[in-house]
């Protein structure tokens, strides 16, 4: 009894220690960036593990000027916001069609959309420069915002309809019966209801369009067009030696994502775990 | 007569609007993924049959781009670094995601908190993450050798980017860090699901902790083990450009090279569209098959009816 105990204590002991690693493996790494950033470029060299001596934010200022960030953030915001835009309406309607209405080619057009998940813009990428040269897309942020949001379609029709389908008929119908169109008995009833599932939208399409970089490496060509994934590249390329400036500008280049997730967390767990435990 | 001639045109206009109102909510959706994944797909194939820089006019070669694919043996081992590297990290990220899950469920304080943090790399992306483990990877200046080097483990310390033998493992680890904290979630949620009284049931017929992860923990979570390996895949296998090439752009000596790298730099490099092509082709039918299984397994057992 008493080595059952003493076991058990050691395996807690084992257990708080392998998290308290993970945890500093996934945490470090960051602190490290944002005190890298801080510090000038001799102490960057000779103070590797401490805090900064003196908090130089002036690298702020000098990345953001140098990397013409001011642009690049500008773009990348804007290929954010619409590609969200394009994305959530379209979806949410197509998730709702499909899960709520009956029409011929329901299965068919299901099917069709789910096709998505076999063909990513890895294997998509040649091509898509190619199709972007006959629509004329090259180098404009509508070619990021038009190929970025078709590459969502699959995931987003798949994530909306489990939640629509989960929800009970008679919300709608007694919606309906109280004077809604479907269209309206949809927007004010259903789809605040699949908020978990709209926000794990958010949260996943918005991870994966605010870092897109294969997508831009292909479509984007000049300066005043990059977004902030291919902004940082180049800008290490060239400056390859002032590493707190980078330092400086990964940090910047990371901030809005975390926000939003940091924000819609609750709901996108929910969410995350609403759509996979579900099956 | 009036009356209900004019009823019954309302009631054919609301059976029409009835009938349009699905394929009017699916449409944006199917001419999106139509004209913006669909077509440039099939555009890929058909320019895999052409001889084409990018610029000129393209010449028609028939089959000859595959031939060329098939004796460019450099291709063949970007391929086998592309399905090597995806293995370990299908298995990394899911071993750990696994791991962490598991150890969440014991918190019993700040489950939430830790949540957070070890989600936070997911939101990075793959140019900071390289940009920041390069760095942690750099021979003299880097975190990883002075930290060795600190604990007296001399012997470990090793140029973790330089060294053909080392550096495709080293880019792995990074994208196994970043998504980690994904694969928790699912699991977590997947482990919380499981009714608490099927281990007391089995506590009482005396079933030890290997049994019970066995006879329990295991089968109850199969549909998350296949959902997460299925995302785990497929994200290994064609998202790997971006890491691969922000961290050491297929070097050193070709060590790291996978097939996305490989076939940019046909593309925009040697620029030769139509090999290129030809390459995404055959890339897509080897991965066809996981993509494959990931619908049947999000479809099956649904009902379409409901």
């Amino acid at each position: 009894m008493n080595m059952n105990k003493a076991l058990k204590i050691v395996g807690t002991v084992l257990k708080v220690v392998a998290l308290a690693i993970i945890i500093l493996l996934t945490i470090y790494p960051l602190i490290w960036m944002i005190s890298g950033s801080l510090k000038g470029t001799q102490e960057f060299y000779t103070n590797i593990w401490g805090i900064p001596d003196a908090w130089k934010f002036a690298n702020y200022s000098a990345a953001w000027s140098r990397a013409g960030l001011g642009v690049k953030y500008m773009n990348s915001l804007i290929v954010l916001a619409v590609t969200l835009l394009v994305i959530i309406p379209a979806v949410g309607c197509a998730a709702y069609a499909i899960a709520r209405t009956n029409f011929r080619f329901k299965k068919a057009v299901y099917s069709y959309l789910l096709l998505g998940l076999c063909i990513p813009t890895g294997v998509l990428a040649i091509p898509i420069f190619s199709a972007a040269l006959n629509f004329g897309l090259v180098d404009k942020l509508s070619g990021m915002i038009l190929f970025g949001a078709a590459q969502c379609m699959a995931f987003g029709t798949f994530l909306l309809r489990s939640f629509f389908i989960s929800l009970p008929k008679s919300l709608e119908e007694a919606a309906m019966i109280d004077g809604c169109t479907r269209f309206q008995s949809f927007l004010r009833v259903i789809l605040p209801l699949a908020k978990p599932g709209v926000m794990t939208l958010v949260v996943l399409d918005g991870i994966t369009v605010w870092n897109e970089y294969l997508l831009a490496s292909v479509l984007l060509r000049t300066d005043a067009k990059m977004t902030l994934p291919l902004g940082m590249k180049s800008f290490a390329d060239k400056y390859v030696t002032d590493y707190p400036q980078l330092f400086a500008g990964l940090v910047i280049v990371t901030v809005p994502m975390l926000i939003i997730y940091v924000f819609a967390q609750r709901s996108f767990i929910e969410g995350m775990t609403a759509g996979s435990v579900k099956q | 007569m009036l009356t209900k001639k004019s009823n019954s045109v309302t009631l054919n206009n609301k059976r029409l609007k009835d009938k349009i109102f699905p394929y009017a909510m699916v449409a944006p959706s199917v001419i999106i993924f139509t004209l913006f994944a669909v077509y440039p797909f099939l555009m890929g194939i058909y320019i895999s049959f052409f001889r084409w820089d990018g610029l000129s006019a393209m010449q028609y070669v028939g089959t000859q781009n595959y031939s060329n694919v098939f004796i460019d043996s450099d291709y063949w081992t970007a391929l086998k670094h592309t399905f090597f590297y995806a293995f370990f990290v299908t298995v990394g990220k899911n071993v750990l995601g696994f791991i962490l899950a598991k150890l969440m469920m014991d918190l019993v304080f700040a489950k939430g908190f830790f949540r957070t943090i070890t989600y936070m790399p997911v939101t990075f992306s793959y140019v900071v993450c390289g940009m920041l483990w390069a760095w942690i990877f750099n021979p003299t200046f880097g975190l990883l050798n002075n930290f060795l080097s600190l604990v007296g483990a001399d012997s470990l310390i090793m140029g973790w980017l330089s060294d053909p033998k080392v550096a495709i493992y080293s880019v792995m680890w990074v994208d196994i860090w970043r998504w980690a904290g994904f694969h928790m979630v699912l699991y977590l949620a997947g482990l919380q699901a499981i009714p608490k009284d099927y281990y007391e049931a089995a506590e009482i017929d005396g079933a030890g902790p290997v049994s019970k992860f066995f006879k329990i923990t295991i089968p109850q979570l199969n549909s998350v083990i296949v959902l997460n390996i299925l995302m785990a895949v497929t994200g290994a296998l064609v998202s790997n450009y971006d890491i691969v090439n922000v961290m050491t752009g297929g070097g050193p000596f070709g060590s790291t090279e996978v097939a996305l790298t490989y076939i940019y730099r046909n593309a925009f490099e040697f620029y030769n569209l139509g090999k290129a092509s030809a390459m995404s082709v055959i890339l897509f039918g080897l991965t066809l098959i996981f993509g494959a299984i990931q619908i049947f397994s999000m479809t099956r057992d649904e009902n379409y009816d409901s």
